[in-house]
């Protein structure tokens, strides 16, 4: 049974019409006109218990905006949501406990506190008991080396610090349920495999649910097997990552280092660079291993390798697709 | 959420506030300085208007010490746990109410807690002073039933004061904007509240009650505990009846907050 259901999710957003010329603050407070933003048009999705989805999209999408509808924020236009049996924005708090929701752009700490007493307040907030919650902080100390700055009012963190601190104060109260909005947006190579890598294992540990919207394609290549695309509100691809390579960037392509080579059958020539040949092939019309023994028999080769596409660049081609 | 639990929370919150508030420390007493400052201003007028006129609207001294006092005490206890309703423009307009809504506890109640001004503290230890002065001095019969009237009607005026703010604050959801609109609400309380009503006339005492309930405040209380009914132009049982006011006014203001709460939009999309 789906963990999170969502159908025919529809969310607008009215604004007074902007006024102009003379007057035209005043006009806009006074006017009756409005218009409409429809961010999310009409989404519908499910995931499973378990699951590790990503749900990307360019920015103005509607990710956000579903996300906020996901975690009971906002109050959608139409539509259904259920999250482990309760309405979102219905049942908020029921549905608070069973969620962890970390942004990246913003924090859930108490600025002013030093990190372990956000962590014991929220603690509190959550009804943990005083044994699990000692258990939990020792777990998540360890495991994002909290550590070196428990003590340390949050204003004070750097990022990567905050962003581990906020994983974790998402996370005390063992929800079943985890959304990721941009987790590792403004973070260094090292911070951003420490939480990849954290995530990972709950996922694998405890089972957790996870959402995570990002536009680093590196977190979803790592942690997510599925992915949903929205573009302007709607869905435009829900499936498994490699699929949606396959489906989208079917070519891989061959890297061939040697000092000539004019062209091989089955493989199309699209770069070449300081003695190295990008040859461009479909590995289900030419099998990689006949390519292979095909350049290796006439030509000089010093080094080859075989290159899959990243799904950075399959996703600006579904983009660009659809304008 | 239940009463109790709200309760627990508040506290717990309000003393992870006070904590943080006390990183600044010289802050914090400037601010309870600030407060005590601000309010003995306004007292000094009123001493210098009946220094030279004696009395106003037939209240002499110790009576319009009893009103000022019973109002500030009442705006002092209101703006303690309310004050942070100032900001809810910023908190609605950024975002920040997002974050209240993603925990199992009252997003009013996070609000309210999300810092502690404690400059609240200045108004609310001048009015007890000069209630406590202004009552030893006022003819009032202080009567063990007199004594509890008087707290209700400290209570209930922090509920009339807080209710119109709360009702103020809830529109900032649909309008984002209404900080123009708390001001001036400020602004009547505390150019209105502490004079007698009948000397702005009948029109506006009128307004006062049954537009903008400020008479509920502290006016209708200290005419009946100074035993000046014979000057109101709404029955008596009204001013005794003022605590209940505070506590329907509220009732319905916070209504009003929860049926506004769901046009949040959030930032950005």
């Amino acid at each position: 049974m789906p963990v999170i259901e969502v159908a025919d999710l529809v969310k607008e957003f009215r604004r007074p019409k902007q006024q102009h010329g003379s007057f035209a603050a005043v006009r806009t407070l006074l006017t009756r006109e409005y218009t409409v933003k429809r961010a999310v048009d009409g989404v519908s999705f499910r995931i499973e218990p378990g699951e590790m989805v990503g749900y990307l999209g360019p920015n103005g999408a509607g990710k956000s905006t579903t996300i906020k509808m996901l975690t009971g924020i906002l109050v959608p236009t139409s539509g259904t949501v259920q999250v482990a049996g309760t309405t979102p924005w219905r049942d908020r708090a029921r549905n608070a406990r069973q969620i962890g929701v970390v942004f990246g752009q913003r924090s859930q700490l108490w600025w002013d506190l030093p990190l372990r007493e956000s962590l014991w307040l929220i603690g509190r907030l959550y009804d943990v008991p005083a044994d699990r919650f000692a258990q939990k902080q020792k777990q998540f100390a360890e495991l994002l080396d909290l550590g070196p700055f428990l003590d340390t009012p949050v204003r004070q963190l750097s990022l990567g610090q905050r962003m581990r601190g906020d994983l974790a104060a998402a996370m005390l109260y063992d929800p079943s349920i985890l959304y990721l909005d941009e987790p590792t947006v403004g973070l260094d190579v090292v911070a951003k495999e420490r939480i990849r890598t954290f995530v990972g294992r709950l996922n694998r540990e405890s089972g957790t649910t996870v959402v995570l919207t990002t536009h680093d394609l590196d977190d979803v290549e790592e942690l997510c097997d599925r992915i949903v695309l929205i573009d302007h509100g709607k869905v435009a691809y829900d499936g498994d990552v490699d699929e949606l390579k396959a489906r989208y960037a079917p070519h891989r392509e061959l890297v061939v280092q040697t000092d000539h080579l004019e062209g091989v059958e089955g493989a199309e020539v699209v770069r070449r660079e300081e003695g190295k040949v990008w040859l461009r092939f479909d590995p289900s019309v030419t099998p990689p291993a006949e390519l292979v023994a095909a350049v290796l028999a006439r030509h000089r080769v010093t080094d080859l390798s075989i290159v899959e596409p990243e799904l950075e660049s399959v996703i600006h081609r579904i983009y660009a697709d659809r304008r | 959420m239940s009463g109790v639990r709200a309760l627990r929370v508040y506290l717990l919150l309000a003393g992870a506030a006070f904590r943080a508030e006390f990183q600044y420390r010289g802050n914090l007493f400037i601010n309870i300085l600030g407060g005590l400052f601000y309010q003995g201003v306004g007292l000094a007028f009123i001493w210098a208007v009946l220094d030279r006129f004696g009395q106003v609207g037939g209240w002499g001294l110790s009576e319009i010490a009893f009103l000022y006092g019973l109002r500030l005490t009442a705006h002092g206890l209101w703006l303690l746990p309310g004050h942070q309703l100032v900001h809810i423009d910023e908190v609605v307009i950024e975002g920040e109410y997002d974050r209240y809504l993603i925990r199992p506890v009252s997003p009013l109640v996070q609000l309210l807690t999300r810092r502690l001004r404690l400059s609240a503290l200045g108004d609310l230890a001048g009015g007890a002073v000069l209630l406590a002065l202004a009552s030893a001095r006022a003819p009032v019969d202080w009567s063990p039933g007199a004594v509890g009237f008087l707290l209700l009607a400290v209570m209930g005026g922090a509920l009339v004061e807080g209710s119109l703010q709360l009702a103020a604050s809830a529109l900032a959801f649909r309008m984002k904007q209404v900080a123009p609109i708390k001001f001036a609400i400020d602004m009547i309380f505390s150019d209105f509240g502490n004079y007698p009503l009948k000397i702005f006339g009948t029109a506006a005492g009128f307004g006062l009650t049954f537009v903008f309930p400020l008479a509920f405040v502290a006016y209708l209380p200290a005419t009946v505990l100074l035993d000046r009914e014979d000057e109101l132009a709404v029955p008596v049982w009204l001013g005794w009846g003022a605590p209940v006011a505070g506590v329907l006014l509220m009732y319905a203001a916070y209504r009003f907050w929860e049926r506004q709460t769901r046009s949040y939009e959030s930032s950005g999309h």
